[in-house]
């Protein structure tokens, strides 16, 4: 397996987006706080094969969002994320 | 578990009754989480086969190593309950009423999303076209093989391509998707198709892509890649 393989996509974390945000989020536009790009979350790279999972832009590779979850509380860190469309 | 049926000799379906399941569009996925005795869990997603209204059904690859996917292929029996939650998916969906021609680009276990769609296409009595690129290994590897053989007419094609073994008479494909075999198979760019591409990251990278290079727009193409871990 190549790295490349491990690079999953936005789709992948509906689930988990549900759960935390308490609605469907795979269609809803990410506005990137890097580069300034806009796609739709499911449009995005996903890392999970990590300590907590990394969302990444798919032109600059800005960190947009990472989430880690501990036994009773999720940490969701936004500060990639210029603005999230909903 | 209501139900199981061999599709190939990895890949199983499992038909779910799921109480006060609310009902999917085509394309969605559901999470499957499973609970050791000790607590420890295990959680992956797996795209929903059937068509809205059918029996809700998930086909699962059995991948080696895997913490989930050797259960549910080969351990799971018919009365097994496990803990589901879904559908999941606003992006990579379709409605059988969106006019648009089709393209649909399957690599491997990424077709069942996509089978989710062509069935919800042939139950709704659609006329959209649709046609579907089909990338297995070998013959006995082509997952919903027969029923495919049977959704075929009436403005749905299936094309098949065979990347590492084929039959002595085979008369598709036999090579993995490249420019050439993308002009050969995807609607003219003129005809602005919905396109959806799902399978593992490269090969769904390799068939955007090079749908982008004939033409396409990216806004088109709507994709789903399937993680390497089971």
């Amino acid at each position: 397996m190549e790295m490349r393989d491990l690079v999953l996509d936005g789709n992948a974390i509906g689930g988990l987006l549900h759960e935390l945000f308490g609605t469907e989020l795979t269609a809803a536009p990410c506005v990137c706080a890097g580069c300034g790009a806009r796609e739709e979350m499911a449009r995005l790279d996903v890392y999970v094969d990590c300590p907590g999972v990394v969302v990444r832009c798919r032109h600059c590779t800005n960190v947009m969002i990472t989430i880690v979850q501990g036994r009773e509380r999720s940490w969701v860190d936004l500060g990639g994320t210029r603005a999230l469309e909903l | 578990v209501a139900g199981g049926k061999w599709e190939t000799p990895r890949v199983r379906t499992l038909e779910l009754d799921v109480p006060d399941w609310p009902g999917h569009v085509a394309g969605q996925h559901l999470d499957v989480r499973l609970t050791a005795e000790d607590g420890y869990q295990a959680e992956r997603s797996y795209s929903v086969g059937s068509a809205p209204g059918e029996l809700l059904a998930v086909t699962v690859e059995r991948l080696e190593d895997g913490e989930v996917s050797p259960y549910l292929v080969d351990e799971a029996r018919e009365g097994d309950a496990f803990e589901v939650r879904g559908p999941i998916g606003g992006y990579f969906v379709w409605e059988p009423d969106d006019p648009a021609p089709v393209l649909l680009v399957a690599g491997g276990s990424g077709v069942v999303p996509l089978m989710s769609m062509a069935r919800a296409r042939a139950r709704e009595g659609s006329s959209t076209p649709m046609r579907l690129l089909f990338s297995s290994r070998t013959l006995e590897d082509v997952i919903y093989r027969e029923e495919l053989e049977a959704l075929a007419g009436n403005g749905f094609e299936v094309v098949h391509t065979l990347t590492r073994e084929q039959p002595p008479d085979w008369s598709g494909y036999g090579r993995r998707i490249d420019d050439d075999l993308l002009r050969d198979v995807a609607w003219p760019a003129a005809d602005e198709p919905k396109v959806f591409v799902c399978g593992s990251t490269r090969f769904v990278d390799a068939g955007a892509d090079g749908l982008v290079r004939l033409g396409y727009d990216p806004r088109w193409i709507r994709t789903e890649r399937f993680g390497a871990t089971g």
